[in-house]
Formats: C-alpha cells, structure tokens, sequence
C-alpha cells in the first residue's frame, strides 16, 4: 500500500516537476523584471521613507494593481495579465492604455501570443504627433520676474522634417506642471504650489502656444537644446506620455518638478540612463539642462530672443528724436504718413515703423482685444510692408547652464568695529546682484533660504541671518518702456540697536520705485520703502518704518558693484541708516570673492563700520 | 527630507511652472491683432469629439489659442489649424516678407523648398490683399492666399485645397 502510494507520489511528481520548474523560473523572472530599472521608471517609483516602493503618481487610475502604488511586483503582475486579456474591449485594452508597458514586457518576456486589440484612439494621438526628435526647451530668465530664474523646462517633440522645414511651430510641446483649477490668489497659490496642495499633470500642447506664451506674454527668450534621441528612443517615450494622460502627480515647486518628470521621461527614453540621481533635495530647471548636457544627450543650442528684447533691439540704434516717432506712432498721435516720419531716409523710416508696430503689440499683450489697436497695428503693418525692415541682427547671450550653480557657501573674514569675526553662510538658492553674472541677467536677485553664523572673538557664535526670502527687480526704464523696480525681503537678521548694540529682528520689508540705464553697463534705482519689524528693544511688539533704498549697480571689469544708501524711519522716532558697498570679483563660474563695507547709522548709537571679505562658492 | 520647504514668499512664482487650467488665462492669448485667432473661427471649423483626455490638454488641441478642444478637424486641414494658431506671427512675416510662421504656411500649403522663396516674395506682395483688414479672419486669409496663388503661374499648382 505505502509503496503504491510512493509510486503515486512518485508518478505525480513527475507529472507536475516540470510544470513547477517553469513556473517558479517564471516567477523569479518576474521577481527580476518588478525590480528592473526600466520598470521602475515606468511606474515612476522611488524608494519610500520606510523601505519598500512608493510612487510618485498620486493616482489609482494610474495603476492595475490594488496594492499598484507601493508594489511594483504586483503591478507587474497585474499588467501581464491585463495585455493578455483576450476580452475585446477596443481603446480600454491594457495594451492600448499603457502601450510602453506592453513594448517592454513583449520584449522581456518574449510575449509573442499577445492578442492585437484595435488602439484606434492611441494610433490616431501618435499619429498626430508623428514622434521623431526631441528638443529640450529653456525658458530664459525675465527681469520683472525674478522668480523665472529658477526657470522652467519642457519638451518639444519634431516630427522628422521640422528641423529641415524650419516648422517647430507645428511641433508639439510637452509640459509638466501644476494643474490649477479656479482662481487661487496669488500668496495661495504660490503656498500650494510649495507645499504639493496641486496635483501636477502632464500636458501637450501645439508648441507655437507655448512661444507665445513665453516670448510675448512672458518676455522670456527660449533656449532650444535638440537631444540626441532615435526615433525609436523618442517613440517610446511618447508611447510612455501616452500612459500618463489624465494621471496626477505629487507637484513641488522645488524638487517633484517640472524638471524632475522630464528627466524621468528621458529615462524612459533611454534605458540605463541615469539623470534623476542628483536631484535628491532641489531640481533647479538650470541644472537640469546641466545634467542633460553632462549626459551627452544635447547637440547644440538655438536662441529664440523674447518680443521684448527684439523690440529694445530694434529701437536701440534710434536717435531721441526717433523714439519719440516711435513712441507717439505706437499711441496713436502721429500716423505712418505723418511729414515728420516721412523725412526720414528710407532706412531709418523703415526702423522707426518697425519699432513703433512692436511697441504697439507689446503694450498690447495681456490686454483684451481693442479694435483701435488693432487698426493702428494694422496700419503700421501695412507701412512696414511698403518698406521693411533689416532683418534684427540679435547676439546670443551666455548660455544659461553657463551660470553658476544654485547653492552656495559662504565663508568671509571681518571686522566690526574693532572686533573680528570669521563669518559661515549658506545659501540654497539663488542668485543676488553682486553674483556672478554670466547666465543672469543684470539687475535681478532672488535668494531662498540664506542662513550666516558669526564667530566673533573668544568663540563667541552669533547668529546673524536667517531670511526666507529676498527678491529684488531692477528693470530699467527708458523713453518706451517703463516697468517698475521692486523688492521684498523676509527673514531675522541683525540691525544697529543701542550703543552699538546688533540686535536681532525679525522684519519683513519690501520697495517699489524706478531704475534707469546708464550706458550698456550700469544703472541707478531708487525705491521707497516700507518695514515691519518686531525688535525687543522697541516698545510695542511690532514696529512699522517707511524708508527709502537707492543706488548703483555697476557691471565692471573684475564683477559687480553696488553702491547703496537705505533708511528706515520707523514711526517710534527711531532713524536707521546705511551706506553700503559691495564689489565682486568673478574668479570662475564657481568662485568669487567679494568686498563689503558698510557705515550703519541709528539714533541711539554711535555709527558703526563693518569690513568684510567673503569666498563664495557656488556648488550644485 | 526630500520636501525640505525651503521659502514661502514666491508670490510672484511664474505662471509659467504650472499648466493652465483649460479655458483659462491663456485661452485666447489676450489680445490678438486678428480676431480670427480668437477662438471662434476653429471651433466653427474644428468639430469638437468628446474625446477621452477630459479636462486637462494632451494634444490635437487644433491650435485654438491655447483652449483646449481635442478637436479632430473635419474641413481646412492642416494650413487652417496651423494657420489660426499663428495669424499675427503669419501677418508680421508675411508684411517683412521673411520668417518662420511664413516657411510654416508655406510647409502646410504643400509648397515645395525650391518655391519658398518665391512664395515669400508673391505672399509680401500681396500682404494687403490677403491681410486685407484688421479684422480679417483665418477663414478669409487662407481664401485670399489660395486665390493669390492662383495668378501666379509658378504657384498655381499649390492653389487648390489641401
């Protein structure tokens, strides 16, 4: 009896060993595959807080896999039997809704069996799209706009004649960014947009939009960096776009950004490529392109210079006397036939025309349709078609990933007075007046995030600044354009209290008024000011100044200069004031040194000088 | 730590870091020169399916000013989308006689590399006639493009239809 059951045992075995064998091989394969890169990328996965799997994508419809969300071995698991399925079910297969995952399984498992559901929907998208290259796109900094410096990148997808035809226009680009619904207020949406209070979502759109967004409504200029990509490589990475239709994000202004899914995207591209490593805390779109370039994956960089820069442009080789034509042109006052723009030789006529039609288009944007701008716009057109203008001729600037990195050390030596101090700072982003410049514009500062820590003699540590914010935008003014300059600063910081006292406020204050050109290299502001302070050696617990801030910022040979007076008058009867000097010298990209030198002046205190000499290095 | 929360005071944070919400702020890109860029025009010519993709854009948007539709166009084809995506670019180039929006038009009219530039110089020349008012639309562009095209022997190949 027991040996016939043996033999039974035996006998059963058998029958079932191979089928054991493969299915636990099969198993273990599958194992492997959950674990591949490729796969992680493709349900764009990190590594959780506690050990295990998390994905970024914030949304079940996303995954196939109840558990889909921390599990990628079950996703696997679910996605293979889903692109198996034999069910009709048209555009809603599996395989037509994450055509990238299907490739990629077909590939790694030799699935040569699958059923061909009809992906109508999917083919007509691609189709449109007709995928060839890539271009990685840059939105430059914008003056009035500080925060543009932390800047912006997305993808543009050319089909295989766009580079021959000159057509980008009708490429398309792919964005990732925040997806807003309803109106937020500014200060809200900005909260939110830090704090992942928006889902973020892909989205593809004709890329002349996003010209006009950037070049005309932004004044952004665009640096175009074509990838190297296959076809095959960019398909993929289409067919992967494809899956993330519809699908959120987490979104964080600084790290799960629009930078940070674009490299996620050129990983899917290109298998074994490693671009999301370094972006551990901060994605700055800048050293994104950094990472790119290092990469290998760029060929080359266009320029497309904003509306507004074509329009300084134009009217910079104008006389006075021209730029009044063209600005009482552009508002109506004189018409193209006017005796005074018709004097004018030809040549000259022409750029007057010109620059008074994009003046006009300028100061148009962002306003709703007016049918007597569009007149004169119309009329000035028709003049620059009677005589048109020479090409502009626009020099491309420095390269932006030529800039300096984001975060920078601090370390300077100083004395107060007649006390020395060693002085350690660090800032996480970004760029101030006196920074390097190369990749900035001048005039523009926003700083995230800056804490220094004094050492004065006998190891006496203080702290001396903590902010959260400066933004500053000097944008000159000139006969036809005339922005505002501003300022806003947040944070503690040390100010001149009673006998020589530096007590430590926290303040918030910010400016608003007007800076003008002088020559290419410089320009002159000034501000008037408001402060709120809370300083313990002030009587009520918030004290409030008005004040002014002006000066000059000079762009020389060894880096950059300023040279500014500021005062606070608070409403208590205490007066501050200060002069200060600042000049940088650029050693590299990633190196300066900086001279400051300041005379504080308060009510209640003698003044008092500081002297301070400062390595800053930029790093990352 | 990765959401190290590094500042709060971004209020001036750029738009452009975000998508917009379809039919929002750049749906009809302010203020055009041509109202046939705003909106209408492509609506009345793109028959809007109610595709899958919803509310946020992805693609085939038909060039309607930044609006989503998710439109596949049933008449004008090509040079319409196209067009009434870039009607001031298209004006401006057209009026200096050089540009990309006008290699565009030309692209999407079938015009072969070697007539561009005679499309360029025919297309300049007849810039009022087919910019004929401010208040011309894409539909009355390409009409009046076509029918330029058509007296210009070397042209008239490229004047029919796409």
């Amino acid at each position: 009896m027991s040996r016939r059951l043996t033999a039974g045992l035996v006998l059963c075995l058998c029958l079932t060993l191979p089928a054991q064998a493969a299915t636990s091989n099969f198993a273990a394969q599958l194992q492997t595959l959950a674990h591949d890169p490729y796969w992680i990328s493709l349900g764009h996965y990190e590594t959780g807080k506690f050990g295990g799997w998390r994905s970024y994508v914030d949304d079940q419809a996303f995954f196939l896999a109840e558990t889909g969300p921390t599990d990628p071995a079950a996703e696997l698991q679910a996605t293979l039997m889903a692109v198996r399925s034999p069910e009709n079910l048209g555009d809603q297969h599996a395989q037509c809704k994450y055509p990238a995952r299907t490739r990629w399984l077909r590939e790694q498992l030799q699935l040569n069996e699958l059923p061909s559901p009809d992906c109508s929907e999917f083919a007509v998208w691609y189709n449109d799209i007709n995928p060839h290259s890539v271009v990685l796109i840059y939105p430059a900094a914008y003056l009035g706009s500080p925060s543009s410096m932390f800047g912006h990148t997305l993808l543009r997808i050319d089909q295989a004649d766009a580079g021959s035809n000159n057509t980008a226009m009708l490429s398309y680009a792919l964005n990732f960014g925040a997806f807003i619904e309803g109106d937020d207020n500014s200060m809200l949406y900005a909260w939110r947009g830090l704090m992942g209070g928006y889902p973020g979502v892909f989205a593809l759109m004709p890329y002349r939009d996003k010209m006009k967004e950037y070049s005309r409504l932004e004044n952004r200029d665009l640096w175009e960096y074509p990838l190297n990509l296959t076809p095959e490589e960019t398909g993929r990475m289409v067919e992967h776009v494809w899956e993330l239709r519809q699908v959120k994000f987490d979104y964080y202004f600084f790290d799960e950004n629009c930078s940070y899914r674009l490299l996620e995207l050129l990983e899917v591209a290109r298998p074994g490529i490693e671009l999301t490593d370094p972006f551990q805390i901060t994605a700055i779109p800048t050293d994104t392109v950094r990472t790119v370039k290092q990469a290998s994956l760029t060929e080359g960089v266009e320029f497309r210079p904003s509306r507004e820069r074509e329009l300084l442009a134009r009217a910079e080789p104008l006389t006075t006397e021209e730029q009044l034509l063209v600005l009482h042109l552009s508002t109506g006052e004189i018409q193209p036939d006017d005796p005074g723009v018709q004097a004018l030789p030809d040549e000259r006529q022409a750029q007057v025309q010109d620059a008074a039609f994009r003046l006009v288009r300028y100061n148009s944007e962002n306003q709703d349709r007016d049918d007597q701008v569009a007149d004169r716009s119309y009329e000035l057109l028709r003049a620059i078609n009677q005589n048109p203008p020479e090409p502009l001729d626009i020099p491309r600037p420095q390269l932006p990933e030529e800039g300096h990195p984001s975060r920078t050390w601090q370390l300077g030596g100083g004395s107060r007075d007649d006390s020395a101090y060693a002085e350690y700072g660090l800032r996480m982003a970004y760029h101030d007046l006196n920074d390097n410049l190369a990749g900035f514009p001048l005039g523009a500062q926003i700083e995230i995030a800056q804490l220094k820590l004094r050492q004065y003699e006998g190891n006496d540590w203080k702290l001396q600044q903590l902010d959260i914010a400066t933004i500053r935008s000097l944008t000159a003014r000139n006969e036809l354009i005339k922005p505002w300059s501003w300022q806003v600063n947040g944070g503690l910081q040390r100010v001149l209290g009673k006998n020589q006292n530096d007590v430590l406020v926290s303040q918030v204050n910010g400016g608003g008024g007007g800076s003008w050109a002088i020559g290419d290299e410089a320009l002159v502001f000034a501000l008037a000011t408001a402060r709120v302070e809370h300083n313990h050696e002030f009587a009520p617990f918030v004290a409030s100044a008005g004040g002014f801030n002006s000066g000059v910022l000079w762009r020389n040979a060894l880096g950059n200069l300023t040279l500014e007076g500021s005062g606070d008058y608070f409403i208590n009867g205490e007066v501050r004031r200060s002069l200060s000097l600042n000049q940088q010298w650029e050693i590299s990209r990633d190196l300066g040194l900086r001279l400051t030198a300041e005379r504080a002046f308060a009510q209640q205190s003698s003044p008092v000088n500081e002297v301070m000499l400062e390595l800053k290095w930029y790093y990352y | 730590m990765k959401r190290i929360l590094l500042g709060t005071l971004l209020a001036a944070v750029s738009v452009s870091a975000f998508a917009e919400a379809p039919g929002g702020p750049n749906c009809g890109w302010g203020n055009m020169l041509f109202k046939g860029q705003r909106g209408g025009v492509a609506h009345f010519l793109a028959s809007t399916t109610n595709g899958t993709s919803g509310n946020a854009t992805f693609g085939m948007t038909s060039g309607t000013n930044g609006c989503s539709t998710n439109g596949t166009l049933t008449y004008g084809g090509r040079p319409m989308v196209a067009l009434n995506g870039m009607m001031d670019e298209l004006s401006e180039d057209m009026a200096r006689g050089d540009g990309e929006a006008l290699t565009t038009y030309a692209v999407v009219l079938g015009v072969a590399p070697e007539d561009r530039d005679h499309f360029a110089t025919v297309t300049q020349q007849h810039f009022s006639e087919i910019f004929s008012s401010s208040d011309t639309t894409a539909v009355d562009v390409y009409a009046a493009t076509l029918n330029v095209l058509k007296q210009d022997p070397q042209l008239a190949k490229y004047s029919n239809p796409v």
